[in-house]
Parts: structure tokens; C-alpha cells; sequence
């Protein structure tokens, strides 16, 4: 093994792909130009929805179309929300929100007052749409004004019949937030970048893993490769290098992608996680550094595989179809923890391939920083890579794969 | 120099090569001839070092085999197969270039010998341009420049016409003549004896791995009552089917 032929056999490999228009715009182009157009149609998506849940719309059926109604809906209970509107009346309710005209048709018993006068409970019919989210979502908008109005009544009725308000509260609830101050993290990064990662780390090799060896069988120009002075593993961990190498390069563009989409559309990076506040966003430099080699060496371990596969394979068709394969076992762990939050993840996952980098992100990018945890994927990690090397390097040596024909 | 002594080659149950012992001298072309499948590639592919010989040992310019494929990398050149097996988004240069610095050539001997071989090859014009786009004959150069830019003693060929047309079948044997002018110990397999007759020196007729017959084609004559190289082949290697 020599370092002068690793080096050589890595700067003619890298030089060679850097030259193939194909890869250069599946690894670089498309995703600086894709992950800005998803990430604003995300963002800008979202954004709509918000403003469309808060935006309710109201209609009455006709036989509550009464300026008393009116009144008691527009100035009494719904008078503090300037995003509710009253859109006219509607004969058919099942239609109207079935064809999504008004998001709620409201039904008021017509002797309401008259109740409200005794004392008697009267009823407001609210139609809406469950299968609706926006629907549901506003519900809760609607549900709540009522109960304020609600709530009103019910404290004038004491204050006439002299009783303290305190009589309605025996318990009152006092929250204290003890989370960590730098938990919380960006909900939105925390679900999409571990599994895009992974996902790019395992695809971004694949083009040059693929070429290097299938390609290079296919072409007659490995075995006389194979017979100059290089040895066998300086020409390996030349074509190993590179193939790492350009797993990252498409990491990279796909950083720069989604780096210039926050630019085009902030609030995608400022989305909270329901009900949570916007987390303050700082992963500790030393967190960042061991994540970061993580990373590196899910990359190396993906790439030793996917030599070995390609070198395996019996045709270039081969290689690509079972890498294609690969994808999709790579995306798997990533799918599948894509709603996990940091707190959730377990100590068995750092210890897993792939799962360990995708934990340790998680964790990174959500603040609660566990160093054991991180170390331990760092060391299996490493491990990781020692073995598929190992693995690759056996694959290499393999009369039996190398020469097919 | 090539000597090879009982050079062995399994693959699982199947026997490729079987006890071959054959020796090939300087400035010699020792033809290798086999129907498809007698054990040619396997045994070229072991002297290359590309294979690990089951048993045997052969000692190829002075070095040997199993104990030293290294050294006996950097004396030898390989054209196998009719493709010529260039890098296509590489130059005819760089493809060149990159062979002769994995043999561990100086940089400055390294564009001396580019420059002597594109000459030599008549490759001025084209040179410098990617290989994907040359002609076949272009392609054919700039693959035989790149074969012997280290300058190795030993040459093998295997099959290297297979699928070629006329023109070019001529441009190989041009070649492996010319490597014989420079003293080149040369062992070419081939499955057409009209090649072998005309070009070899001495021919191994190789037959389920094993050398059944060996000599000039004039001692082959002598000892089977002067029939044609294609009956003697037919003779030892047809039969046994
Ligand atoms: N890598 C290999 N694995 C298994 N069997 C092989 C391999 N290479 C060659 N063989 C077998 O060895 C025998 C000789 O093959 P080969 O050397 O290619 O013959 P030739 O070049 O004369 O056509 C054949 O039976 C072939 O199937
Ligand atoms: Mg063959």
C-alpha cells in the first residue's frame, strides 16, 4: 500500500467525475435548485394554512337569521375576533360546508333569550366538517369564543346573586416550565434534516461507487489497472476516498439548497413543534464537532459498502439496480424516526448503524445533548467503518467477484 | 523472460489451468493457442498477477511470481481483449499519464516517454483530446501507448484482435511485431491459427488447462507427418471434446 498511489488513483477518479456532466447535475445542481423550491412550498404552505384556520367563516341558517341573533353572535360572543366573519345565510348547511362555502353554518334556538332570561340552558348547533383539518382546527377557535361568552353570563349571574367569583375556582393551576433553556430546538429541522442526511449521505456516493468499479470492469480498463505497480488496496482506498468524498459533496448542495430556501422563505425555519415555543437555536460547538464526524464516518461506511456491492455486481445494470436497493434500506431508518422527538431516543439507537447518526443529529439539533450518548455513537461508528472497510477490502481481494467473466 | 513451472488454477471443482510449464525467450512471440474456454485468460490473468496461482510458480523477468507480483508488475504490459479500455472523459495524455505514474515513473521521464510514443503512434493531432470521442483507431493507439509506457520487458496479449476489423487487426500485429524489434519476451493467446502461424515464434496449444503440444511450427510439422497447423490442432485438442 502507498500513499503516492492512493493519491494518484484519488485525483484522476475525482477528475474523471468532476468532468461527467450527468453526475455533476444529479450531486450538485438539482439539489440547490430543488431544496429551495420545497422548502418555500413547505414554508410558504404552512404559512397559508395558519392564516386560512384562523380566517373562520360563518353562515346562519334561515331560521336564525334574526337581528337578535345577529347581534348576540357578531357583537356579544364573537365581537373580540376581527378573523371571524359572518357570510349571509344558507338554506342547505349540509351543503354549504360540504362544498366548502363557509367553514361553520350556526343554528341558534330562536327563544335563546327568552332561556337566557329563565336561566335555562339553550343550544347553539354548530355544522362543520370533521374530515376537514382546517375545520377541526378552527373548531377550536369557535368552541372557545362560545365558552368566553359562556363563562361571561355565568359570572354576571353570580355578581346579581351576590356570590363571590372565587366560589368557581377551589383549585387554581400554577405552571412552572423547568425544560432545559436550550431544549426545544427547531421542530421543523429536528423531523426533516436527520433523514435527508442520511438519506443524501447513502445516495450521493452511489453515481461514483457504481463507475468506479462496475463501470470500470464494464469498460476493460481495470485489469490493466490492476496490473501496474499500484497495489491492490492503494487502488481501493483511492476509489474509497472519492466515492466518500462525493457522498458529501451532495450533502453540501443540499445545505447550500436549503440554506438559500430559508433566505427565500424564513418562517419554514421557525415553525414550532404544536403547542411548543420556537426553541432557540444553538447546538454546543462540541456537540456539533462529534455529530459532524459522525456524519463522516456514516458516510465512509456507506461508501465501503457500496464498493463492495459495485464491486459484487456483475454488469454496471447490476450495480446500480442492488445500490438502488441500498437507497432504499438507507431510508427506512430515517422515515421511521422522522416524528421522534429527542427526548424520546432511546440508548440502544446510538449503538445501531445509521441510526446512531440520525439519534445523534436529533439530539444535536434539539438541544438536549447527552455526551455519552454522542460518544458512543462516535466509537460504534468508527467501529462501523473498520468493519466495512474490512468487508469491502475482502470484496476486493475476491477472485471469484473481481473477474466474472 | 518467462518461465512458468507447473502453474496450477481451480476455480471451485473446475481445473482452468492444469501443471503448465512453458518458457518464453527475449525478443520471442510464444503463441497461446486455445478454443474458448481452454484456460487462455486464466493463465495470462496469472502472470499478470491479477490471479493467485493454486500451485506452481513462474519467475517472469527475473522475478518471482507468488513471492515478489510487485516487481513483476513493473515488467510487464497487458493488452487483453479487443476493447480498448480507455478512460472516455480522460485526455489520450492522462490516460497514458496515469498509468506510467501508477509504475512509478518520474514526471519528467514520464512526458519524455508521452511525447517519444505520440510520435511514435503518430497521435500529435489528437493527443490532448478526450477519448470519448475518438475513432476506433485512435482509441487503438492510444491503448498500446499506454500498454508499454513503462517500457515493460514482458508483454501479454490476449486475444487482442477479437472483434476487430481488417485495418485494425493489422495495427495490432504491427505492434506486437514491433515489440518483438525491441527485445520483448511476448506471450499472445489467440483461437486463429492463421494469427498464430504468422506471428509466433513457438506456439502451446492449450487444451482443459493443459499444454498438449509445444514448438515451432516447423518442429509441430515434423512430429505429426507434416500435416497443417489446423489438423495438428484438430489432432491433439479436437478429439477429446
Ligand atoms: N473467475 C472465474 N471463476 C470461475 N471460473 C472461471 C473464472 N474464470 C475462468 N473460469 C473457468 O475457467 C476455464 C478457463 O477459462 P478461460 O481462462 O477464460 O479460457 P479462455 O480464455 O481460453 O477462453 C473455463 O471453464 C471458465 O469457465
Ligand atoms: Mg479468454
Amino acid at each position: 500500500m502507498s500513499i503516492k498511489h492512493i493519491w494518484i488513483v484519488f485525483k484522476k477518479e475525482v477528475r474523471d467525475i468532476i468532468r461527467d456532466k450527468r453526475t455533476l447535475i444529479t450531486n450538485l445542481l438539482i439539489p440547490i435548485i430543488l431544496m429551495p423550491i420545497l422548502v418555500y412550498f413547505m414554508g410558504g404552505g404552512m404559512e397559508k394554512m395558519e392564516k386560512d384556520i384562523e380566517n373562520v367563516t360563518i353562515a346562519l341558517t334561515e331560521k336564525s337569521d334574526t337581528a337578535e341573533i345577529r347581534s348576540l353572535l357578531e357583537q356579544n360572543i364573537f365581537g373580540d375576533y376581527p378573523n371571524v366573519s359572518f357570510n349571509g345565510v344558507v338554506a342547505d348547511p349540509t351543503a354549504a360546508i360540504q362544498d366548502d362555502v363557509v367553514r361553520f353554518v350556526l343554528d341558534v334556538e330562536e327563544d335563546f333569550a327568552a332561556k337566557l332570561g329563565e336561566g335555562t340552558p339553550y343550544k347553539i348547533f354548530v355544522h362543520y366538517d370533521e374530515t376537514d383539518t382546517k375545520s377541526l382546527s378552527s373548531y377550536g377557535i369557535l368552541t372557545q369564543a362560545i365558552q368566553e361568552y359562556s363563562q361571561k353570563q355565568v359570572e354576571q349571574r353570580l355578581i346579581d346573586m351576590n356570590i363571590d367569583l372565587q366560589i368557581l375556582q377551589p383549585v387554581s393551576i400554577v405552571p412552572i416550565n423547568e425544560a432545559d433553556e436550550n431544549a426545544g430546538g427547531n421542530f421543523m429541522l429536528m423531523m426533516i434534516v436527520p433523514m435527508l442526511a442520511s438519506i443524501l449521505i447513502a445516495v450521493g456516493g452511489i453515481p461514483a461507487a457504481t463507475d468506479l468499479v462496475a463501470g470500470e470492469k464494464e469498460r476493460a480498463t481495470f485489469e490493466p489497472l490492476l496490473t501496474t505497480q499500484a497495489g491492490r488496496m492503494s487502488i481501493l482506498l483511492g476509489k474509497y476516498m472519492t466515492v466518500t468524498m462525493f457522498s458529501f459533496v451532495s450533502v453540501i448542495a443540499q445545505l447550500i439548497g436549503l440554506l438559500i430556501g430559508g433566505l427565500m422563505s424564513p418562517s419554514f425555519f421557525t415553525m414550532t413543534s404544536p403547542g411548543g415555543q420556537i426553541g432557540n437555536f444553538n447546538i454546543p460547538i462540541g456537540a456539533l464537532l462529534l455529530t459532524i464526524l459522525i456524519l463522516v464516518t456514516l458516510g465512509m461506511v456507506f461508501a465501503a459498502v457500496e464498493l463492495g456491492i459495485s464491486t459484487y455486481a456483475r454488469s454496471f445494470k447490476e450495480a446500480q439496480t442492488y445500490l438502488s436497493f441500498l437507497t432504499i434500506i438507507a431510508m427506512v431508518p430515517g422515515y421511521a424516526t422522522m416524528m421522534l422527538q429527542p427526548d424520546d431516543l432511546q440508548l440502544y439507537m446510538f449503538f445501531i448503524p445509521l441510526l446512531n447518526a440520525i439519534a445523534a443529529l436529533k439530539m444535536s439539533l434539539g438541544g438536549l445533548i447527552n455526551y455519552t450518548y454522542l460518544g458512543i455513537a462516535l466509537g460504534t461508528s468508527m467501529l462501523y467503518v473498520i468493519l466495512s472497510l474490512a468487508a469491502a477490502a475482502w470484496m476486493f481481494n475476491q477472485e471469484k467477484y473481481l473477474f466474472r467473466s | 523472460m518467462i518461465e512458468t513451472k507447473n502453474l496450477t488454477k481451480h476455480f471451485g471443482e473446475v481445473v482452468a489451468v492444469d501443471n503448465l510449464s512453458l518458457h518464453v525467450n527475449r525478443g520471442e512471440i510464444y503463441g497461446l493457442l486455445g478454443e474458448n474456454g481452454a484456460g487462455k485468460t486464466t493463465t495470462l490473468r496469472m502472470l499478470a498477477t491479477m490471479l493467485q496461482p493454486t500451485s506452481g510458480n513462474a519467475v517472469l523477468a527475473g522475478y518471482d511470481l507468488v513471492k515478489n507480483p510487485e516487481k513483476v508488475r513493473s515488467s510487464i504490459g497487458i493488452l487483453f481483449g479487443g476493447d480498448s479500455g480507455l478512460y472516455d472523459r480522460l485526455t489520450a495524455a492522462e490516460n497514458i499519464a496515469y498509468f506510467g505514474r501508477l509504475n512509478n515513473m518520474s514526471e519528467l521521464l514520464l512526458q519524455d516517454r508521452i511525447r517519444e510514443l505520440t510520435e511514435v503512434f503518430g497521435m500529435e493531432e489528437y493527443i490532448k483530446r478526450r477519448a470519448g470521442k475518438f475513432s476506433k483507431g485512435m482509441k487503438q493507439k492510444a491503448a498500446f501507448a499506454r500498454s508499454i509506457i513503462h517500457n515493460p520487458d514482458i508483454m501479454l496479449f490476449d486475444e487482442p484482435t477479437s472483434g476487430l476489423d481488417v485495418s485494425a487487426i493489422r495495427n495490432v500485429h504491427e505492434f506486437i511485431l514491433d515489440c518483438r524489434s525491441q527485445g520483448k519476451s511476448i506471450i499472445l493467446s489467440s483461437h486463429s491459427m492463421s494469427e498464430v502461424e504468422k506471428l509466433c515464434d513457438r506456439i502451446g496449444i492449450i487444451h482443459k488447462g493443459k499444454l498438449v503440444a509445444q514448438g515451432s511450427i516447423a518442429q509441430l510439422q515434423e512430429q505429426h507427418q507434416g500435416k497443417s497447423l489446423e489438423d495438428i490442432f484438430i489432432e491433439v485438442a479436437g478429439g477429446g471434446k
